[in-house]
Parts: C-alpha cells; structure tokens; sequence
C-alpha cells in the first residue's frame, strides 16, 4: 500500500511538473533489517518505510532520482556525504551547500523536504536581499541543526 | 541557506528517531534550531530573525 495517498501523489505532481525543471537527486543510506539479532543494536525501524516513501516521491518526477545505499556497505560515499546514521539522505542538485535529512520526513516535515526537493534543483530559493547577500559574503562554515518531531 | 551558499550545511533532524542527538543539544521543543554549536532557539521565526541567529554564530553583530 502507498503512503503517500493517490490525491497527495497528484497534488505533488503537477507541483513538480510545474517547479521541476532540472535533475535533483536523492542520494538515501539505510540497513538492511538483519536476519540474526545482534544484542544491543537496534533494528532500523524508520528505514524501510523510509525508502518506500523516497521510491513514492522520486516516481512522481523525471527529474527526481533516487540512489538507495546500504550504509554498512558504503562507507565511503557516506563519510563524504557526513552520514553516520540511518535512515538519512541528502538532496543534490542545483544547490551550493548540502541539505540532509536524518529519519523518516513526515508529518509537517514532508512538506519542508518536497520544497527543498524543488529549491535544490533549481539552485535558488525565496529568502530576502538581505539575507542572500550575507550568505554570498559568509567567510566561515556553518552548520544548521534543525530538530523536528513526527506531527 | 544551505541551498544558497556553499558555505552552509542543513540537517533536519528527526529527534525521535535519534534521541542520542536530541539528547545531547537538549532538545525539549521543536522545531530547534542550533547554529554551530553555539547559537539555539527554538520555534519558528521570521526570517529576519532567524538570520540574526546565524549571524551571531558566526560572530557578526545584529545576533540576539
């Protein structure tokens, strides 16, 4: 069964078509669910419904594609990409900088990552004169956390 | 931002999933926001006020 249901799907479609001019590509790390229970690790439970709602959201456009790594088996691309943990995954496209997502983006985070999908493909968002000509000028890194909740 | 300098790194974090992580910034509200280790707040802001944040981390005036 789908997550997304088939009136979102629709709706985050034709946003696509009509915001979506250039390739943007998901690049999603998780684990496999082990067969053999290893004491103190956890199994990954927000993976698999994870993937399934990248696969959901990367077949509603051309341009959105998805490239799905087991992290235990690619730690090189990871520790590039600055990922630790599972389930995660960063959008590239357009964008200067990186834009990551660690666990599963629903709630009122699955509208922050299918606008992001559409500003990193494009390169450019909407925020001020004011507030772009400070990141043009930024002389050091920065790093922003934001912690959100499933609701 | 982060789609706007290359400078600029966003992670948004499902602080339920990783509570190693909420554990660690002290995340009792969402949505927070920390900015290098240095700067927090939590709640939605204008933008105004949220770049006032992350020009304080990176030690420029007009930060709060």
């Amino acid at each position: 069964m789908a997550i997304i249901s088939e009136k979102d799907q629709e709706t985050i479609r034709n946003h696509f078509d009509e915001n979506i001019t250039s390739d943007v590509e998901i690049i999603m790390f998780t684990e496999q669910p082990s067969p053999i229970i290893v004491p103190g690790r956890e199994q990954c439970e927000t993976c698999e419904p994870t993937r399934q709602l990248l696969e959901e959201v990367a077949a509603l456009s051309d341009h959105v594609k998805l490239t799905v790594h087991e992290l235990s088996k690619a730690r090189e691309e990871a520790f590039a990409l600055g990922i630790d943990r599972v389930p995660a995954f960063v959008i590239e496209g357009a964008s200067r900088g990186r834009v990551r997502f660690f666990g599963i983006p629903s709630g009122y985070e699955f509208s922050s990552f299918i606008s992001d999908l559409v500003d990193v493909s494009k390169g450019e968002t909407d925020l001020s004169e004011e507030t772009r000509q400070f990141l043009a000028t930024l002389e050091e890194d920065v790093h922003i956390k934001v912690f959100t909740t499933p609701t | 931002m982060a789609v706007e300098s290359s400078r600029v790194t966003a992670d948004v974090i499902e602080a339920t999933e990783f509570p190693d992580l909420a554990h660690r910034y002290g995340v009792r509200g969402v949505p927070k926001i920390v900015v290098n280790e240095t700067t927090e707040f939590v709640g939605a802001l204008p933008e105004r006020e949220y770049l006032a944040y992350v020009r304080a981390a990176v030690g420029e005036n007009g930060g709060e």
